[in-house]
Order: structure tokens, then C-alpha cells, then sequence
């Protein structure tokens, strides 16, 4: 049997959350001569922490939910089996792994070790090529923008390249702003490089003299890793491109959902107001202090190196006629195995959430893509592909690539009404539809969530949702509205049952529920008194429900599953 | 280079840089904009100049989108109006302020209060009759008998009572009716008669006199004045002294009375439809209702008691014992004047409480005072005559559940009869209309016109109690303004005009504190409510002298300084006002909270109300790029978004008074503090 | 300028570094003062309200000094659907705190964030930027005690 040659730690946010860093610090402490080498993220998020063992044989073996304990890295030290990790089969089968093939794989911060992996090829085969062979490269590959708009990436650059000016902007959008995806966060902390070379080759073929890295600052393991690949890049000279030299500037975002709108994105990056403006003129007119501009996310650009180094018509090949290449989603929610995936276009809704999540097919009821700007699907159209086309007829859309799984426990009205509490207080305030309209459809399910609505509000919500869609200023009002149009259209019972019966079905609803102790369960062992903060519980173990906030404090502290959330009026 | 382009189906011609906007008011196609100025640069805020791509269907901000060639652009289509009305009625829904004084909304005859009370507080009562008598031809009478519909919306009541706004109405008719003269136009030939001449007829006069018309009223009494002779008693409005003087001025104006004139008696609708362009039905309610209950027919209905003793001249014989059965004003003016013809034994049997009790509360306080009593909770099931005395039998009430009107509802105690003897029993339960033969009524026996109109038939009109329901005089002048108005659209051949007025609110005061209102006025007084002074309880008690004295001068002046001045300052002005107006908006179609209350008078001369702003931003840039100072900013985002000055601490000492954002400004979030 | 912020120098004073310099005077001082926004105006030669107007337009910067361990609770998708706002309602009853709030003793101040990008963890919340995961109101209780103990 071979031995380890390397040992490689998943150090990405996700695993230093559940305690990467301690078994690092313990594996370097107890590995010997062995190198132990931080990496990102291999999309297992649900077994954090991980940690490879690569044999010297190039073979390597995997350790999920590794514990910080002397015991569970010495077994690793030793290859043991116990706490092997398998990819599940179901998931090797159906994903698709091209833009994350480095993810977790080489070290983010090695320039060496990026190059050792082929990295820089593709920039390399650019520079050997005519700029605009390179746009017709993209143009071939038919990628179009993983940011959610999905406008040909080939053909947006082809506008920018066609700019004649002192000064040409790129921007690379990397403030992941949908709650719920975290796409872009990996693939920066885990293989910056890549990003950072697919902005380049961009830059090249476009004539780009600038380039900025928009990135939130709520990613700090992401800065740190580009701002070393920055440094990285300009010592080796890689931002020489041709005839000059590029500038790459990360600017760190501020909190502002609506700067992921391009036009408030560049005048979040000119120091002021992140308020969009009106189209045209669009920035690859005038953009970034009225210099031609293109802005492209995280992903596309994940996308370039491999376009160039393989060429576009290789990457054609995956995906289907309209969406081509592979989709990076975050799935998280009610599955099995949340994380980070890589699927070719086409693959369906119910591949992604019940083979690869291991989602529960007795009690999904819909899946939430797009973010807050998207849409649900309920499970009766999980056959759907995925790709542009054909989520934008359900009234969803590909997004960003949040994927969220709801189970039937979860208010459908509540998530409309979540998703609504987001978009509404991150309006930027400027155009009437977004910043009162929001404001009203928020206010609205909040009280049809709290019991109170009407079918006035139904009604209500029903005429202004689409007037909204069409009055808004953005993308984000533009969108806003679509988590309530896409319940509505398919969950509409939810809302008439709330408003009718006062019922929450998914017993979500605070303001409809009451919590419950079973007495032939109960065991009289008094955790749930102690537990509950507002003493709402008496000695009977009786709960009084106009003391009690709902927080589940008793049921989570019961050790008999005795309590439960019940219909208020309903008697178990 | 030009471009051509198609505007609600006409070719236009853009020159470069024109955006839709610009090229719609060269062509004369009116859109409305609240964000739009020319001075700065575009803020594409507002968005109620959207248009519409004909051939996408989406909607364009004009202000900012300029025309493609061959593009077919909606700028006046109902979807586009909608979209317009969508976003005007949200900016609506946020915005807290009084597009008019809460007493102004609340006058049934929508009189100018606020203006009224500040001419009075300037000392200038001419001026206030003026503006009253724009809205309210019977000041004399109004000013002594209405309920004031205004004072209990006062917002002063928020803090105290509210202002004594009616003694200004009543002030200004005294010391000036008698001499002042409007511009009379002159006539044009047209002829209206009107049937009946109580406060609606003489109101539908009035104001048509005004619009060049010569109206005849014809009354079947031998005077005029209808129930403000006949019902209203002498010691609220005294007949010689004060209604003569101001039916006076209706002679002198040219309106012209034919009194014992009866309609389908002595006076027939054909004569009247030859000779006249239109005829206003205004007979009033006169048919009082009875007890419903056996013996009903010995009781004296209280409208005819009123009447009777009118007749008299106030002289009618005592009552002895007596009880007037129902709760509501004409109960109250049955109980005093029986008082009055030397009853010493008056009583009030109403079958809810006090606090049901329809009358005003002054009304009942007074009736007290003059040693009328008062049992509640009591139904009269049956009258009797024993002897020369009737015998009323009682049953004992309780209250149930709120009917239909909201208040609780009488049930009858079994077994609880109980038997009460008097005199005289006057039964003021309510009045209806008698219809005259030949108009037509509705099944409540009410004339009937189609909804939000005065018109009965071809040129047959009607207004008042007749129209409505017994209700106020001040209700019935709106009445007879309103058929007056209409007849003038209608005999002139007219456009109607669609009055959709805008009146946002900050809402009832019984839902405010003294915190949400704004002082736009320096030092309103904190002084208590001026009282009318009244003759004594023994004059009260034993003559119909009229119970108060109007008050003087200085005391109606002063007590305007109590006035907060609630209405906007832009009201007249206001673009979000204006175009709400023009697209049929409501501000309570949309509902939710509003701006909180924020404002700053440390300016001595501007006020900035942020309630009203609309967040456009253009004072912002107006500062900014026209003045080139930047003393306003636009802080926080969605819904909290608000105009500020630096740390909030006001407009720095370096602000010029300018006033080019107030100007700017599309509301009333930045305007001069003294109302023009 | 203000010598208490000459550390400002260190960014460009074009008008686009304002972002940059603001976050950094939060990184140090730990908020933005009136008389930070007084030498930020100064330095980069714009008006104070303006400054203003740019600060209370990013959820990342804070008017009033935070507390010790800052603690930024996640409402992201994910964490919602799994419970976040029992998390809140937890973090509420233990430390009487409301989003945007310090407490009394300076200890801990609150504030949701819209994801902290571990979805896959949720219910997520950080203190002081580390990330605690897949939180149960037992483990945000001893949590919460341990910062109070250190």
C-alpha cells in the first residue's frame, strides 16, 4: 500500500465554520514529515470537515466529518477506515465537474501548484491568438452569463471590444448577493487564480485597461486569496497582456443587495450611492467615470480558462442547444447532502434535488432557484431541465444559482414573505415601484402571515406584483416581485388558507400555532420547564400559549418528542 | 441626426439627445412628472410619466428614455394611464400630510375653514364673509344652528378643544352681511324655479343668481326660510332680528319668491317645465314620523309642535306636562320650547342611553340646565286619554348587541310596563319627505337621482332633505350648490369637470398626539376655547330671547390664534396633488404605513416636511448643480429614504433663503412657512 | 487634517476611494464618528451630507460604536428556512437585544446579515467573524456564555 504523500485540509468558509482549522493545527502537529496543505472547498459541505490524504501513487483517500480529536487524525495518519468518505454514487453519476476541477484540489494561494494543474494555459493560448479570435472563442462556446441574466457572455464582449477609448473597464461582479448562494465564495476561495486568469483573458480580448474585483466584504477568506493571486499574477508579470499593462484592483463591497445591478454597481465603485440609473446608455457605453465598461460575474469568468484552453467547441459539447457548458448550484434546505454542485445545463430539477441532495421525494414540496428574485417550483415540475429557457416558463430562473429545498413543513407564504422582507429593505429607495410597492406587498404578507389578511390583499397582490415587474427602475424590482407571483401561482391554497381558516398547513405561522405537550408522552422530567426563557410552562405542564413566543425551546429540549407545534384551536 | 418616430399614432420627429418626454410636449401631449426639471440632471424617480413600447410592451420613464427610430410609443392609453395612476396612488399611500384642513374636509359644504378662521385672526371679517359665503350663502343662520361638523374635526381637540370655529362665521355675518355686495353678474336669460324655500332651495338660488341665472322660489308657507323658520326654534335663530335680515339679501340680489305655492296643489310641474330651463324640487322633510304603537294619534308630532308654535309667533298656549319621546335635535328643540311656553314638568324618554343619543351634547347639556328631564332606556308601547290627561304606557329597555348603525340595540325588558301621565306627548322620532305627484322617488319615499347627481329627469332637479334625508342645514346649502352647479353645466351646455379632489390625511385626531401634528405656525395660542356668553337661566327658562351673544372682535380674533393651520402649505401647488387629481387616485386605495412625522422649521423661512417628500431628489441636485452649495443629501434607502441636511442639524448658516429648492420641489417636503 | 485620522492617507483621495476610506476608519475605530465623517468630508473635498448619504446607504457601516463580540446573525435563504428567526427569538431572551442594538454593558452588540455564505450549515451566525454553525438554542446559550466568561 502506498503512503500519503500530501495532506490536504478543506479550509474554505464552509469548513472553518465546522472546525477545519483545529484538525489542520492538529494534523500539522502529529503528521511528521508530511505536508499538510490548506485547500477549498470539494461542494461536500454536509461532511465539513474534510481532509484528503493524497498517496504517493496519485490515488487518494478522503475523510468526511473529521473531528479535532488526537484519535480521528491519527486514523487518518494511519489511512484507517473508519470515517471514510465516498462520493454517493447518485452524485458521481449525474454532476459534471469542469469549472470546480481544481476546487479543493490545489492549494488556493500556490501559484505553482495552479499552473502544475494546467492553470494559465488558456490565457496562454489567448495571448497567441488575435483578440477578437478569442472573443469568437466565447462566442463558439456559446457561454452566457452565469450572474442570472444569462446574456451571451461572446456577444458582450464583442461590444466592449468594439469601443474605441483612452480607458476600458472590466468589472468582475463578486458580490454574491442572493441570500442562500455562496456559488462565488468557493470558487474565489479555492481557486482565485481562475478567476483571476479567465478576467484576463477578458481583458485581452476586449482591450480592457482596467479591472475591477467587486467583492462583498462579508468574504474575507475570498480578498485574502485574490489579493494574493493578484500579487502572484503581477510578479510573474501575467498582467502584461500584449502591448500593456492591466491594473487589478479589488474593491470591497458595503452591504447593498442592489449593487449587484450593474449600473448601481459602478457607481458604488465611483465612492457613492449604490442607485442604479437608467439604460441606456449602458456601460459598455458609458460606465465606470463614463469609460466603456463590461461587467461579468465570478462564474462566467470561471468559465473562460476552459473555453481557451480546450477551445469553444469542446466546451460546447456539454449542455444543451440553448445553455451550454455546466451550472455551479449552492443546494441547501431541507436535503441530505447540501452543498456545492456542478451540473451540465439540462440535467433536471429532480436530479439535482432527490439523486445528487438525497432530498426526501415523500416530503419535498418545491425548490426555491433564483434567490430572492427568483421563483418556487413545486415538485409536480421537477422534470423540468435546467437551463435559461426553460425555468424562466415556470416562472422561475436559473439565477445566480441558489437552490433551496422546501419541504412540506415550510409556509409557502412565509418564504414568499421572507423573501419579500429581503427585497424590500435592500430597495434602494429611488424609483416609486420598488420603494413603496415592495413596501406594500411586504406589508401585506406580513399580515396575511400573522392572520390578519383579507381577499382584498389577495386581490391587492395579484394587480400590483406584475405592475411592479414592469414600472421598476432595476432588475431588482424588476424581479422582486416573482417569489410571490410564483407562490401564488402555485401555492395559492397556502394563501387562502391562512386568510379563510387562519391556518398555517407547514404549522410555520407563529400567529396561528400554539405549541403542545402530549401528556401520555410526558414523562414529567421537568427539561421543558427549564428550558422555556418566558416560564410560559407550569407545573402541570400545561403551556400557556399567551406566554409562550413559539421558539421551540421545550420541543427541542424534550426528550420524549412530547411537544408539539398543533393548529391553534386544534386539541391532540 | 433627427429620428422619426411614432407618438400615440402620430410621426414625430426627435432630435438627438430629445428624450420621449421632450418630444410628447413639443407635440402637445401633456405627461405628468413630478421628478422631472430641467435645471438638473435627471433623477428617473417618480416614474408617473411612464410610456409605453408598443410593439415590447414595456413601460419607459419618458423623463429619461429617448426614442429609437420607428418605434411606436403609447403615451395615452388607458394600460399607460393605469400605470401612471399605480404609481401616483403608491406615492400616495406613504405620504402624510393634510392636502386640506381637516374642519375644510369635513364641512359638508367643504366651506374654506382654515382661510376663513385666518382672515379672522388678521382682523379682516370682511374678508372672511367673503370666503364663507363662496361655500355657505346663509352665514347668519349657519353660524347660530350648525352642528359644526368642523370643530369636532379639529385637530385641536387633540390637545384641548377645538377651535370656536363657527362664532367666526357668525361674527363676520353679523357685522358685515347687512352691507356687503358680491359682483353680481349679469343675467343671461336663463330661468330656474325652485320648489321650496328652506336652506337648500335658497342655497341652489343663491349660487345660481351667482352663475348669472334668475331663479324664482316658490313656497307653499307665506314666508321663506323653510325649518329655519318653521322648525329651528326663535331661541336658537331669532326670525325677525336675524333670518329676515339675511332672506333680505336674496331679494336684493334678484331672486325672486312666490310664496302659498303649492306643488300639485296651486303649482304644476308642466307650467313650471314650459317656463323655466330646469326646476329644483327642495320641499324638504316635513312628514314627522309617529310612535307605532296604539294610541299613536293623541301624540303631537314634534315637527308640527315646532311649527305650531312658529306660527304663533312663539305665543302658543303652555303644554302642562310633557314628554317628548326620541333622542335627536328636534326631541331637544320640542323639550325647551315647551319649557319655554311655561311648561313646568318637560321630560325626554329615549329608549338607548345618553351616549346614543343623537342630539349634540350642548343641546342635551342646556336642555338640562333648563330643568328638562331625562329618562332613558324606555319605549312607549301605549298611549291612552283618561279623563283631560293622556296616560303613556312604558316598557323598560336594556342594551343588546350594535345593530346595523354600530350602536347597541334596545330590548325590551318583559314584564317591566310601567304607566306615566301627561299632558301633552310629542312624538320626535323623525321626519320624511313628502314627494309632490309627479316626481320621482325612490322606495325610501326620498327623490330619486342617479348616484352623484342632482338630476331627477330632463330638467328636473333636486337637493336637500328631500334628496338626502332629514339631515342639517349646512348639508342641505352643499345640497342646493351642488343641483346649482350641475343646472349650470347643464342649461350652459357645459364639460363636465371631474372633481376628484385629493385629500390625504394624517388621519382622525382621535388617532393622533400632540407629536403628529405639525406646527407650521409659530406661538399658536395655547389659550383655552373662547365660550359663548349666554342671556340668563331665568330668561332661558321664561322667553325664545335668543340663549347667546355673538362674541366680539377681539375674542373671534384671538381665538383664531388657537388655529394650528393644518393644511398643506403647497396644496394649491402641489404636482403629486395635481396629477392624483387628474388620474381619478384615492389615497386610501392602497393601504399601509405612512412616512412618519418628521419636520423642521429651524429655518426662519423654510420648512421641510419630510412626510410629503417624494425622494426624487431634486432639491438635492438643485442645491448641488444650480446653486452649487450641496446643503441636502439623500440618506439611508428604501422605504427610510429621506432628504436630510448635514447631522441633521438644519439648513447651514450658508443656505441664501434662495428658495430654488422649494421651487424645485414637486411638494409640499420643501416650501416657505408662511402659507401664501 | 484631523491628525486622529491622518491614517486616511494611506488610500487615494479621488472621490471613488470613499467606500475604501470609510471602511477603513470602520475597521479601526470600529464605527463611523460625526467627526470621522467631518475628516472623511475634508480629506476627500465633498460635502458632510454627502458623506452621510453614502454611509447610511451600506448595511456595513455603523453610526454607534459596537459592542465587544460582535455577533451577526445569519438570515440568509438557507438559514431562514432552518430556523433563523427562532435564533433571533433565542439571541432575544438570552441577551435582551434587538438587531442594531449594544448592550448595556458594551459586551455584545447584534446585527442579521443577509448570508454569510454557509448555507449548507444553517442556522448560521458569527461572533466577531467566526462562524458558528448548525446552531440549536443549547449550543447558542453556551456559546453566548463563553464570550461572557472570557
Amino acid at each position: 500500500m502506498s503512503t500519503i504523500k500530501t495532506l490536504r485540509v478543506g479550509v474554505a468558509s464552509c469548513g472553518i465554520a465546522s472546525g477545519a482549522e483545529d484538525v489542520m493545527a492538529l494534523l500539522k502537529a502529529r503528521a511528521n514529515s508530511i505536508p499538510v496543505v490548506g485547500v477549498g472547498c470539494l461542494g461536500y459541505c454536509y461532511a465539513e470537515p474534510m481532509v484528503e490524504a493524497v498517496l504517493e501513487d496519485g490515488s487518494s483517500v478522503i475523510y468526511g466529518n473529521v473531528e479535532a480529536t488526537e484519535k480521528s487524525v491519527d486514523n487518518i495518519l494511519a489511512l484507517g477506515e473508519a470515517g471514510r468518505f465516498e462520493v454517493p454514487p447518485e452524485r458521481k453519476k449525474r454532476e459534471k465537474i469542469m469549472v470546480l476541477a481544481l476546487a479543493g484540489r490545489v492549494d488556493p494561494v500556490d501559484f505553482d501548484d495552479y499552473v502544475a494543474h494546467k492553470g494559465y494555459d488558456g490565457l496562454k493560448r489567448a495571448l497567441a491568438m488575435a483578440p477578437e479570435a478569442v472573443v469568437n472563442e466565447v462566442l463558439t462556446s456559446g457561454l452566457r452569463g452565469r450572474g442570472g441574466g444569462g446574456f451571451p457572455t461572446g456577444r458582450k464582449w464583442s461590444f466592449l471590444a468594439a469601443k474605441k477609448a483612452e480607458e476600458k473597464i472590466l468589472i468582475c461582479n463578486a458580490d454574491e448577493g442572493d441570500p442562500g448562494a455562496f456559488m462565488d465564495r468557493s470558487l474565489m476561495e479555492s481557486v482565485p487564480h481562475q478567476v483571476l486568469e479567465g478576467m484576463l483573458i477578458a481583458a485581452y480580448a476586449t482591450g480592457a485597461t482596467k479591472l475591477f474585483i467587486y467583492c462583498r466584504a462579508e468574504y474575507p477568506l475570498a480578498i485574502k486569496h485574490l489579493k494574493i493571486a493578484i500579487q502572484q499574477i503581477c510578479d510573474h508579470k501575467l498582467n502584461h497582456l500584449g502591448d500593456r499593462d492591466v491594473e487589478i484592483v479589488i474593491k470591497e463591497g458595503a452591504g447593498a443587495f442592489v449593487c449587484g445591478e450593474e449600473t448601481a454597481l459602478i457607481a458604488s465603485l465611483e465612492g457613492q450611492r449604490g442607485t442604479p440609473r437608467f439604460r441606456p446608455p449602458f456601460p459598455t457605453d458609458s460606465g465606470y467615470k463614463g469609460y466603456p465598461t463590461m461587467i461579468n460575474n465570478v462564474e462566467t469568468y470561471g468559465n473562460v480558462p476552459l473555453i481557451l484552453r480546450d477551445g469553444g467547441a469542446e466546451y460546447a459539447k456539454v449542455g444543451t442547444e440553448g445553455s451550454k457548458g455546466t451550472k455551479l448550484f449552492a443546494l441547501a434546505g431541507d436535503l441530505k447532502y447540501p452543498g456545492l454542485v456542478e451540473v451540465p445545463m439540462g440535467i433536471t430539477l429532480g436530479e439535482i434535488v432527490f439523486d445528487i441532495g438525497g432530498a426526501d421525494r415523500t416530503k419535498v414540496k418545491a425548490v426555491q432557484t433564483g434567490g430572492p428574485s427568483g421563483g418556487c417550483i413545486p415538485v409536480e415540475n421537477f422534470d423540468v431541465p435546467v437551463d435559461y429557457d426553460s425555468l424562466k416558463t415556470l416562472g422561475a430562473i436559473m439565477g445566480s444559482g441558489g437552490m433551496i429545498v422546501i419541504n412540506n413543513d415550510r409556509c409557502m407564504v412565509e418564504t414568499a414573505r421572507y423573501f419579500l422582507d429581503f427585497t424590500h429593505r435592500e430597495s434602494c429607495g429611488k424609483c416609486t415601484f420598488c420603494r413603496v410597492g415592495m413596501t406594500r406587498m411586504y406589508e401585506t404578507l406580513e399580515r396575511i402571515t400573522k392572520g390578519q389578511g383579507t381577499e382584498e390583499d389577495l386581490d391587492f397582490l395579484a394587480d400590483i406584483a406584475p405592475k411592479i415587474k414592469a414600472g421598476a427602475l432595476c432588475g431588482l424590482g424588476q424581479t422582486a416581485p416573482n417569489p410571490v407571483l410564483a407562490t401564488l401561482r402555485y401555492f395559492r391554497h397556502e394563501y387562502e388558507e391562512h386568510i379563510r381558516e387562519h391556518k398555517c398547513r407547514a404549522l410555520q405561522c407563529n400567529a396561528m400555532v400554539k405549541l403542545q405537550i402530549d401528556h401520555d408522552k410526558c414523562v414529567k422530567c421537568g427539561l421543558c420547564v427549564r428550558s422555556c426563557p418566558v416560564q410560559a410552562i407550569n407545573a402541570d405542564f400545561e403551556i400557556d400559549p399567551a406566554k409562550c413566543t413559539r421558539c421551540n425551546s421545550c420541543l427541542d429540549a424534550c426528550p420524549k418528542k412530547a411537544i408539539y407545534r398543533v393548529h391553534n384551536g386544534d386539541e391532540k | 441626426m433627427s429620428i422619426e418616430f411614432i407618438l400615440d399614432g402620430k410621426k414625430v420627429t426627435a432630435e438627438p439627445g430629445q428624450t420621449i418626454l421632450d418630444v410628447a410636449r413639443a407635440n402637445g401631449i401633456s405627461i405628468p412628472t413630478l421628478c422631472r426639471d430641467e435645471k438638473v440632471s435627471r433623477t428617473t424617480s417618480c416614474f408617473v410619466c411612464v410610456v409605453r413600447d408598443v410593439k415590447s410592451g414595456k413601460f419607459l420613464p419618458s423623463c429619461s428614455a429617448c426614442p429609437a427610430p420607428n418605434q411606436e410609443i403609447d403615451a395615452s392609453g388607458e394600460t399607460v394611464r393605469e400605470m401612471r395612476r399605480t404609481a401616483l396612488n403608491l406615492l400616495l399611500s406613504e405620504h402624510t400630510g393634510d392636502c386640506e384642513a381637516p374642519c375644510t374636509v369635513a364641512c359638508p359644504a367643504h366651506a374654506s375653514v382654515e382661510e376663513y378662521v385666518k382672515a379672522g385672526r388678521d382682523g379682516d371679517f370682511l374678508k372672511s364673509l367673503q370666503i364663507i359665503k363662496k361655500r355657505i350663502p346663509l352665514p347668519m343662520s349657519i353660524g347660530r344652528v350648525c352642528p359644526r361638523f368642523c370643530e369636532k374635526n379639529c385637530r385641536r381637540n387633540v390637545y384641548g378643544k377645538p377651535v370656536a370655529i363657527n362664532e367666526f362665521k357668525r361674527l363676520a355675518a353679523d357685522l358685515y352681511y347687512d352691507t356687503y355686495m358680491e359682483d353680481l353678474p349679469a343675467l343671461t336669460g336663463k330661468k330656474v324655479a325652485i320648489v321650496g324655500g328652506g336652506p337648500a332651495g335658497l342655497s341652489a338660488s343663491y349660487y345660481l343668481r351667482m352663475a348669472g341665472v334668475e331663479p324664482t322660489v316658490f313656497d307653499a308657507m307665506p314666508k321663506a326660510g323653510g325649518m329655519l323658520r318653521y322648525g329651528i326654534p326663535e331661541y336658537r335663530l331669532p326670525k325677525e332680528r336675524i333670518l329676515d335680515r339675511e332672506l333680505k339679501h336674496y331679494t336684493q340680489i334678484g331672486v325672486k319668491f312666490e310664496f302659498g305655492k303649492k306643488l300639485g296643489d296651486n303649482l304644476s310641474l308642466d307650467e313650471l317645465q314650459k317656463n323655466f330651463d330646469a326646476v329644483v324640487i327642495a320641499v324638504g322633510c316635513w312628514k314627522g314620523s309617529g310612535m307605532h304603537c296604539p294610541g299613536d294619534e293623541l301624540s303631537t308630532i314634534g315637527i308640527d309642535f315646532l311649527r305650531q308654535a312658529s306660527e304663533s309667533g312663539y305665543q302658543a298656549k303652555n303644554p302642562g306636562k310633557v314628554i317628548v319621546v326620541g333622542g335627536g335635535n328636534t326631541a331637544m328643540d320640542c323639550v325647551r320650547t315647551s319649557v319655554r311656553l311655561g311648561s313646568s314638568d318637560v321630560s325626554c324618554f329615549y329608549r338607548r342611553t345618553e351616549a346614543e343619543m343623537p342630539a349634540e351634547k350642548l343641546e342635551i347639556a342646556e336642555a338640562r340646565e333648563e330643568g328638562v328631564k331625562f329618562t332613558f332606556l324606555v319605549a312607549p308601547v301605549k298611549l291612552e286619554k283618561r279623563g283631560d290627561k293622556l296616560v303613556l304606557t312604558c316598557r323598560k329597555m336594556e342594551l343588546g348587541e350594535p345593530d346595523a348603525s354600530g350602536r347597541r340595540k334596545p330590548v325590551e325588558i318583559p314584564g317591566s310596563d310601567y304607566e306615566v301621565e301627561a299632558d301633552t306627548v310629542i312624538a320626535a322620532i323623525g321626519q320624511k319627505s313628502v314627494i309632490p305627484a309627479g316626481i320621482p322617488a325612490n322606495r325610501f319615499g326620498y327623490a330619486d337621482a342617479q348616484p352623484g347627481t342632482a338630476k331627477l329627469a330632463d330638467k328636473i332637479y333636486a337637493a336637500g332633505d328631500c334628496l338626502s334625508g332629514a339631515a342639517t342645514v349646512v348639508e342641505a346649502v352643499a345640497g342646493g350648490r351642488f343641483a346649482a352647479e350641475e343646472i349650470e353645466r347643464d342649461i350652459y351646455g357645459m364639460d363636465v369637470e371631474i372633481d376628484n379632489p385629493i385629500y390625504v390625511s394624517r388621519g382622525k385626531w382621535q388617532h393622533l398626539k400632540k407629536s403628529d401634528l405639525v406646527f407650521v405656525r409659530d406661538n399658536v395660542s395655547e389659550a383655552e376655547r373662547a365660550e359663548l356668553k349666554m342671556i340668563s337661566l331665568d330668561e332661558r327658562k321664561t322667553t325664545f330671547k335668543e340663549t347667546t351673544f355673538t362674541m366680539d372682535k377681539e375674542t373671534v380674533s384671538a381665538e383664531g390664534e388657537r388655529c394650528i393651520g393644518c393644511s398643506c402649505t403647497d396644496k394649491t401647488e402641489c404636482k403629486l396633488r395635481k396629477h392624483a387629481a387628474e388620474y381619478g387616485c384615492d389615497p386610501e386605495k392602497i393601504k399601509g404605513a405612512r412616512l412618519p412625522v418628521s419636520y423642521d422649521t429651524r429655518h426662519p423661512l423654510i420648512i421641510q416636511d419630510r412626510g410629503k417628500c417624494i425622494k426624487c431628489g431634486v432639491c438635492v441636485k438643485t442645491c448641488a448643480e444650480v446653486i452649487n452649495r450641496n446643503l441636502l443629501g439623500i440618506k439611508k434607502r428604501g422605504f427610510n429614504t429621506f432628504i436630510g441636511t448635514a447631522f441633521d442639524q438644519g439648513f447651514a448658516g450658508n443656505c441664501s433663503d434662495c428658495g430654488a429648492c422649494i421651487e424645485a420641489c414637486p411638494t409640499g417636503a420643501l416650501d416657505w412657512r408662511n402659507k401664501k | 487634517m484631523d491628525n486622529a485620522y491622518s491614517y486616511l492617507e494611506s488610500v487615494g483621495k479621488e472621490p471613488s476611494n470613499l467606500i475604501k476610506g470609510l471602511q477603513l476608519i470602520q475597521s479601526t475605530e470600529g464605527y463611523v464618528s460625526d467627526d470621522a465623517i467631518r475628516a472623511v468630508a475634508k480629506y476627500f473635498s465633498l460635502p458632510e451630507v454627502e458623506i452621510e448619504g453614502v454611509l447610511s446607504f451600506y448595511a456595513q457601516f455603523k453610526r454607534v460604536k459596537p459592542g465587544k463580540y460582535k455577533i451577526a446573525l445569519c438570515d440568509g435563504t438557507a438559514c431562514h428556512i432552518k430556523g433563523s428567526p427562532l435564533v433571533h427569538e433565542w439571541v432575544r431572551q438570552e441577551l435582551n437585544l434587538s438587531p442594531g442594538e449594544t448592550s448595556a454593558d458594551g459586551l455584545f452588540s447584534l446585527e442579521t446579515v443577509a448570508c454569510l455564505g454557509c448555507c449548507s450549515l444553517a442556522p448560521v451566525m458569527s461572533i466577531n467573524g467566526r462562524a458558528y454553525a448548525k446552531l440549536t438554542r443549547k449550543g447558542l446559550v453556551k456559546i453566548i456564555k463563553e464570550y461572557q466568561a472570557k
